[in-house]
């Protein structure tokens, strides 16, 4: 298991930075942390995203799914899901950091 | 009419019979936004709160999902003797400097965000444009005259509360401000100072001329009668137990 620790940012509406640690081998989502100068109502809601994204795949359909489930009864302003999908999956081929 | 624009009519055109006015002049960063958290547990059923304030000293807030250590030079603030502080609300990063700030929160408001939004924004419309400005709402959370921005505006829904907070830009120092917000690289800085030089207007007019007409337009707008009022004994002690427990820790400045 080769843990990576990697960055986006990823410009939308507003701006969304993702810190994200994944497992390269089975590209499973470790830990995560989204921030950026957007709106969302409730703002609890990224709390419970952050949560629900860890043990997710690193894949386009099960992102964006996890993200919809979420924030289905949140109103977000400055992205939606596909954006918000693009910055994670944007993790990718973001910047590698030093774990 | 149908029903939903019935209602959409009737949440817009909400009257209050009075709007509780506060006037807490200069304070810290933390000490402005532990008041506004315990102004949403206090505010009245029926009478919303209109407060008006400022910061001394400066302070650089940030929008409640963004990181410190991404957006802002904290060793630079702490050199300059700026504040840092999170909101809990949402948007970008703000030096608070020449401006009037105003919170409004109220128990009564439409649901919809951008009706709410605008709901809010517009006395604020009116304000500025009394004081000789061409000035419009645009949605999300801007006002701007000429294309310039010169009011950015926030705001959070709890236990059926809201809290609108906005800045009124009296002044720009936008040197100052990217001295203490971060940009991506030194490289694109310049280009970055222009471009809000560009976007970014102050009123240039003073602070009590400012409340002075944000107080009447809000009193026209929802054709209430404005009651200046004092903080009580426990909001000022609720605002005190909550800067220390909370606004000046690094658990909640630090949160992300």
């Amino acid at each position: 298991m080769v843990n990576r620790r990697v960055r986006n940012i990823h410009k939308s509406k507003k701006l969304i930075r993702v810190l994200l640690e994944y497992d390269d081998y089975t590209k499973i989502i470790n830990s995560i942390t989204i921030t950026g100068d957007f709106f969302l109502h409730p703002e609890e809601s990224l709390d419970e995203l952050e949560a629900n994204l860890i043990g997710t795949k690193l894949e386009k359909d099960a992102v964006k799914q996890k993200i919809e489930k979420c924030l289905n009864h949140s109103e977000a302003f400055g992205f939606d899901s596909e954006s918000m999908t693009d910055a994670i999956i944007g993790c990718l081929c973001g910047i590698k950091l030093r774990i | 009419m149908k029903k939903e624009e019935n209602e959409k009519e009737i949440k817009m055109s909400v009257k209050f019979s009075r709007i509780r006015i506060l006037e807490t002049w200069y304070n810290s960063g933390p000490w402005n936004m532990a008041l506004d958290e315990v102004l949403m547990d206090s505010v009245n059923q029926c009478i919303p709160t209109l407060r008006l304030y400022g910061w001394h000293p400066s302070a650089v807030s940030i929008g409640y999902f963004q990181s410190m250590d991404e957006e802002v030079d904290v060793k630079n603030c702490k050199h300059m003797g700026i504040d840092v502080v999170r909101r809990i609300t949402g948007g970008g990063a703000v030096l608070h400097e020449s401006e009037l700030t105003y919170s409004f929160i109220t128990k009564i408001y439409p649901q919809n965000i951008i009706e709410s939004y605008y709901w809010i924004c517009d006395p604020v419309v009116i304000c500025i444009n009394k004081l000789g400005f061409d000035a419009k709402f645009v949605p999300l959370n801007d006002i701007i005259i000429n294309n310039k921005k010169v009011s950015g505006n926030a705001q959070t829904r709890k236990k059926n509360t809201l809290l609108q907070h906005g800045t009124i830009l009296l002044d720009v120092n936008v040197e100052k401000m990217f001295s203490v917000l971060k940009v991506p690289s030194e490289k694109v800085k310049d280009k970055m100072i222009n471009d809000v030089k560009s976007r970014v207007m102050g009123l240039n007019k003073t602070f009590e001329q400012v409340a002075d007409n944000l107080k009447e337009s809000f009193s026209e707008k929802f054709s209430a009668e404005i009651i200046v009022d004092n903080l009580t004994v426990e909001e000022k002690e609720n605002t005190k137990r909550l800067v220390t427990e909370k606004y000046v820790s690094n658990q909640w400045n630090w949160k992300r």
